[in-house]
């Protein structure tokens, strides 16, 4: 399983639209994603549930990804987030 | 009987009343046996819902706009949450009937975006609940009535306009539309004004005190509603109606366009405003920025000190609203005049000369340090600029500069974001600054002169008081004096000088400002466009010929009179 911590650098937290960018980046691979925040589960590709955590910035969290193409879908998911998701 | 209520949408709007009840989405909630079939109910509904909100988006792009409409595809994409709709489905499979199962997560999702504290998240929780009705709908059977079908110059009587029903609208057939609720920044009131039809909102039982086929002029820049009116009101009405449709359509000319005069030279044109929720109204008419946001409402509105994290909310609102067009916030402006109990203001002899605005917040560093942290933080979120009211000298700037320096080694270390460039300017509405306006300029950012204050300090009226209001005006020499030497004083040291009083929307005294030089007007949002054309009537040359004749003159009179007479 893949898994590694990233810190929220967007100013604005997971809003609708990084979180939608977020969900769709998930989509593109095969593996569950799933972030993990104060010991809560947060399903990857549930735009509304990524909302509802309210995430903000400076805060850290951690990507898990488990499935065939685990390693190259937390790679990716954790450089989104660490790259300020478009924001 | 006529009406009244909130002036949401301007124009004037005359036709007969259709009275929009939106279908009620009561069911009784039951357990459910066969949970497959059921389940299956729940998927049908979310496929048409999703159907049928593409179609309606698909009509508001083409009638409306892309962004009003991305508020319906917005929708879309949430109930297509495969975690979301797993929720429900597990619900529905514990045997809980559909309706029951999309309520209880919907409003569960509602709550904790509300939740959140992170205010774009905030707003989404209305969205979570038009998503809701909308699959109700669905569910029951009970589509929302069809605006389409409506006929010609209806005025449209809801309880609240929402996106959905706003979708359906064709543009002219819809003459007004009144609504039970809504204020000017709900969505009623931004959809009507996106399609240019007259609204009043907030009009309690409306759709009771109206009746279908009734003749109604809605007058959505006053906010009233005339009820079946005689031969002479509608005539008038009709009248009215013409010019507001001649003006708007002039007006609409200078949307989109830089602010220049007619010989090219530009400048900046902001709107003022009192909330952050009006920056949305400022930027909808064009402005193409905020020159003076009051923050006064957080501390009037409130029975104890706003804390830090308050202000930076709404700061941060603003900011987002304005995106990264320029936003000055001006601190603090409260004295005596004012009774805020928490913030321990003494009654004072002459309040407008006492202890108020820069002098109090230097003072009493507790309420000001908040306010400024507050401001800095923000200044992550867009192009925020400071703007300290009723400095007198530069040692008062200076202070306020050093105290922001601190916050900002305060924050380095605490890891938190701001602007380390954020601009810090003077409101320039004293005599004593207006004198040493070169010396301030060297210390400044920017200049914002308050045309309001600088005229009644400066020619010491009071324009509350009626046997001495006569001296109270900006045409008097000693005024335009003043704002020439503040105008040029920052225009040599190379700082932005605007002007954010009821002055500068004036376009009998706009030449005078081309010709000083002013590189920035601040108006109400409702002058935003008039003050665009104004500004662009003149040349510079015409405008410097006709301010040196006007400077040669010796009483407000026959300031007034020569600038009148040429007022274009």
């Amino acid at each position: 399983m893949f898994s590694e911590k990233v810190t929220l650098v967007n100013p604005q937290g997971f809003h609708m639209r990084p979180a939608s960018l977020l969900v769709a980046e998930v989509g593109k691979f095969e593996s569950t994603v799933k972030i993990i925040r104060n010991g809560n589960e947060i399903p990857g590709n549930s735009l509304m549930a990524i909302m509802a955590a309210g995430i903000k910035c400076g805060e850290e969290i951690e990507v898990q990804a488990e499935g065939a193409d685990e390693e190259a879908a937390g790679r990716a998911v954790v450089d989104f987030i660490a790259s300020g998701m478009g924001d | 009987m006529d009406l009244t209520g909130t002036a949401a949408s301007a124009g004037i709007g005359i036709g007969r009343v259709v009275v929009v009840e939106e279908p009620t989405l009561d069911y009784v909630s039951r357990t459910v046996e066969d949970t497959a079939a059921e389940t299956e109910r729940f998927n049908a509904a979310i496929a048409s819902y999703v159907d049928y909100t593409n179609g309606q988006a698909q009509t508001m792009r083409e009638t409306v706009g892309e962004k009003e409409a991305e508020i319906l595809t917005g929708h879309v994409v949430m109930i297509s949450d495969p975690y979301m709709q797993g929720e429900m489905v597990k619900l529905i499979e514990a045997g809980m009937c559909a309706e029951d199962a999309l309520v209880q997560i919907c409003d569960m999702f509602a709550s904790m975006f509300e939740a959140t504290g992170d205010e774009l998240t905030m707003q989404r929780a209305t969205d979570v609940r038009d998503v809701k009705t909308g699959v109700l709908a669905e569910l029951l059977n009970k589509r929302p009535v069809d605006m389409g079908a409506l006929p010609l110059d209806s005025i449209v009587v809801t309880h609240d306009l929402t996106p959905s029903m706003t979708a359906g609208i064709r543009p002219g057939a819809v003459a007004g539309v009144v609504t039970e609720t809504g204020g000017l920044t709900s969505h009623s009131a931004i959809l009507a004004r996106a399609m240019e039809i007259p609204a009043v909102l907030s009009v309690p039982g409306s759709c009771h005190k109206l009746a279908d086929g009734e003749l109604v002029i809605v007058d959505g820049s006053k906010g009233t509603i005339v009820v079946e009116p005689d031969e002479a009101t509608l005539e008038q009405a009709r009248a009215d109606q013409a010019a507001f449709a001649a003006e708007r359509a002039e007006l609409a000319k200078f949307i989109g366009c830089r602010t220049t005069t007619a010989s090219g030279e530009a400048v900046e044109l902001f709107a003022n405003i009192g909330k952050p929720d009006d920056a949305t109204q400022a930027m909808e008419r064009d402005a193409e920025g905020v020159g003076l946001f009051r923050t006064e409402f957080l501390f009037m509105d409130s029975t104890s000190m706003p804390t830090e994290e308050e202000q930076f909310e709404a700061y941060k609102k603003a900011a987002l609203i304005c995106k990264n067009k320029p936003l000055i916030i001006r601190t603090l402006d409260i004295g005596g005049d004012k009774e805020i109990p928490y913030l321990g203001l003494e009654k004072e002899d002459n309040p407008f000369m006492g202890f108020r605005a820069v002098r109090f917040c230097l003072a009493r560093e507790d309420i000001y340090r908040a306010q400024l942290r507050a401001l800095l933080r923000a200044s992550a979120f867009g192009e925020i600029r400071i703007m300290v009211p009723l400095v007198t000298c530069v040692d008062e700037l200076t202070a306020v500069k050093a105290l922001i320096k601190r916050y900002m080694q305060e924050f380095d270390q605490e890891g938190i974001a701001y602007n380390p460039d954020i601009q810090i300017g003077v409101m320039v509405e004293t005599p004593a600054a207006a004198v040493v306006a070169d010396l301030l300029a060297e210390e400044a950012d920017f200049f914002s002169i308050g045309t309001n204050d600088l005229t009644g300090y400066t020619m010491c009226a009071d324009r509350g008081n009626d046997k001495v209001r006569y001296l109270y005006s900006t045409y008097n020499p000693a005024v335009l004096r003043s704002i020439k030497r503040i105008i040029e004083a920052g225009n040599e040291a190379g700082i932005l000088v605007g002007m954010c009083g009821e002055a500068a929307a004036d376009p009998t005294l706009i030449p005078m400002w081309i010709a000083f030089g002013l590189g920035e007007y601040s108006v109400s949002a409702t002058s935003v466009l008039a003050t665009r054309k104004a500004i662009s009537l003149w040349t510079k040359e015409e405008a410097c010929a006709l301010a040196d004749k006007v400077m040669q003159l010796k009483t407000a009179s026959d300031v007034y009179e020569a600038l009148q007479e040429a007022v274009r």
